[in-house]
């Protein structure tokens, strides 16, 4: 995942999720976009495509003593 | 009883012996939020005369039968992202300034009918996040060991109120750690319960499935007589657990001689480095641990970096979703820091929130599989002692990692306790994990720390100088 985003790029992502945004706060978005590249990057790891995302809610019993 | 300000067991106590009256303990609260809060900013509504016509309520119930239980006459704050019924629940926030709730949340509802005197609305980041803020239509809440200096938050207001006696006991909510950040900075106690436990039904929402509702208070003794009265399964929140309620006082002075801790070293001593103080506090209460009788194990876990992405990149989506219509259409009424933290979730991809919800799951998994064998985990509440408030960076979630959030992340429940002051006479805090649904077990453990280390006779000299009410 890139750790930069381009302005088109960056205007297109407020765009979809319906943001107007200042220059300003475009800029400052650019700016901490580093940041969000590297969580994104840490969360994928090495899985099987059979891995699913976990519950929303309740326990399985192996999680209960 | 500790100095001037009862806890919520002693109090108990004195009540059902008819040597404290409610409408005194009521008063005495009133009378310490008039002299203390126009420093702390830990309410953002009082309720002054429903709170006196609810203790003397209490007070005609305890003298005709007795009382209905610990917390009956028990006064307590609520965090203003609780709804209340006829009283204004703002989430500190412009864009609900004018918001009268036509019900109580769950937690409201089932701490008034237990008996809790009502003081007030206490203090919160907008909308649970992004604080302390300065361009809010009221200010945040200061910390009562040096009003320079930052409350943890979000439930900001309750961890001051609790500290400062301005209330015995309170409600927090807890998507990253918005309990025990500010149980840690304002050195009382404070529990996120596992997920489900207590509803959130009627609580304004952070991020779905990291929300969790707990109570703060001096101790972790009366943290479990406010868990007793909160827990149990809620139809009207889809996360709530269907679980019997065990009783959450039952192992409390029970000792601790054999129980196993582990303590995640890495986090707080490779992952970040917390300060000097904090790492003494920790080693500190280890030795405390081993004093009791306990077995102090290594455990190890994924980086404190990895639990703190998977955790920001499933808020950051979930809060953008929640509050998605108002993000559009009122933006701008938003202070700057929800309104820069809304942003965020333009930027994370629906296939990078999903990796996110998978990695959830192997994190939990790992976490279970070194928690086998035993009873809780330790590591840092917070960095720090509490720094001071106009010092913090906006973007902080990418500069400091979150001690609490891998246990929203898993949604493991922790207590973060007062493990003594640093060289700037602030409290240092410890966090203990249990597994899912021991809180009695968190809650014994913690319980016996602080009986053992006996930092709970000192409260803010804030107080001491007082004159008496």
């Amino acid at each position: 995942m890139p750790s930069e985003i381009s302005d088109e790029a960056l205007d297109f992502l407020l765009a979809r999720a319906g943001l107007s945004l200042s220059n300003a706060q475009k800029a400052e978005l650019k700016g901490i976009y580093a940041g969000i590249a590297q969580m994104a990057e840490r969360v994928r790891k090495p899985r099987g495509r059979m891995a699913e995302p976990a519950l929303t809610y309740g326990f399985a019993e192996e999680d209960l003593p | 009883m500790t100095g001037q300000i009862p806890t919520i067991a002693e109090a108990a106590r004195q009540i059902a012996a008819k040597r404290l009256s409610p409408v005194e303990l009521t008063r005495a609260c009133l009378d310490r939020v008039h002299k203390l809060d126009n420093q702390l900013h830990a309410f953002i509504r009082l309720t002054e005369e429903r709170a006196l016509a609810e203790a003397r309520a209490a007070e005609r119930a305890i003298m005709a039968d007795g009382p209905s239980g610990p917390l009956h006459g028990i006064p307590i704050g609520l965090k203003d992202i609780v709804d209340t019924k006829g009283i204004p629940t703002t989430c500190q926030s412009k864009i609900l300034a004018g918001n009268v709730p036509g019900a109580d949340a769950a937690c409201a509802e089932k701490l008034a009918a237990a008996g809790t005197v009502l003081i007030g609305k206490t203090t919160t980041h907008e909308f649970a996040d992004g604080g302390p803020s300065f361009d809010l239509p009221w200010p945040p809440a200061r910390n009562p060991w040096n009003t320079d200096h930052f409350t943890a938050g979000s439930s900001s207001g309750t961890g001051a109120g609790v500290a400062a006696g301005l209330i015995l006991g309170g409600i927090g909510t807890d998507t990253g750690g918005s309990i025990r950040g500010p149980a840690a900075l304002c050195g009382i106690a404070g529990i996120k319960p596992t997920y489900g436990l207590v509803s959130r039904a009627g609580v304004a929402p952070a991020a779905f499935t990291l929300d969790h509702i707990g109570p703060m208070a001096w101790t972790a003794e009366d943290c479990a007589l406010m868990l007793q009265a909160l827990a149990g399964h809620d139809p009207r929140d889809p996360a709530s657990a269907s679980r019997p309620v065990p009783d959450y006082s039952a192992l409390i002075g029970g000792g601790i001689k054999g129980l196993k801790i582990g303590v995640i070293h890495h986090f707080h001593e490779v992952d970040y480095q917390v300060s000097a103080g904090t790492r003494r506090g920790i080693d500190d209460a280890i030795a405390t641990f081993r004093d009791l009788g306990a077995e102090v194990r290594e455990v190890k876990l994924s980086p404190l970096q990895d639990w703190m992405a998977c955790g920001s990149l499933i808020s950051m989506v979930e809060r953008a979703a929640a509050y998605e219509e108002w993000a559009r259409t009122r933006l701008g009424d938003f202070g700057e820091r929800v309104r820069s933290r809304l942003m965020l979730g333009a930027l994370v991809s629906g296939v990078d929130y999903v990796q996110a919800l998978r990695r959830r799951r192997e994190l939990r998994a790992e976490l279970q599989a070194a928690m086998a064998g035993l009873d809780v985990v330790l590591t840092a509440a917070q960095p720090s002692e509490a720094p001071k408030i106009d010092t913090l960076p906006k973007w902080d979630v990418f500069e400091t990692p979150s001690f609490t959030m891998p246990f929203n992340v898993a949604g493991y429940p922790a207590i973060s306790v007062c493990s003594g002051f640093g060289a700037g006479g602030l409290p240092l805090a410890i966090q203990l994990i249990g597994k899912p649904f021991q809180e009695p077990t968190v809650l014994r453990i913690a319980d016996a720390f602080e009986k053992a280390a006996d930092f709970r006779s000192k409260r803010p000299a804030m107080i001491a100088a007082l004159a008496p009410a």
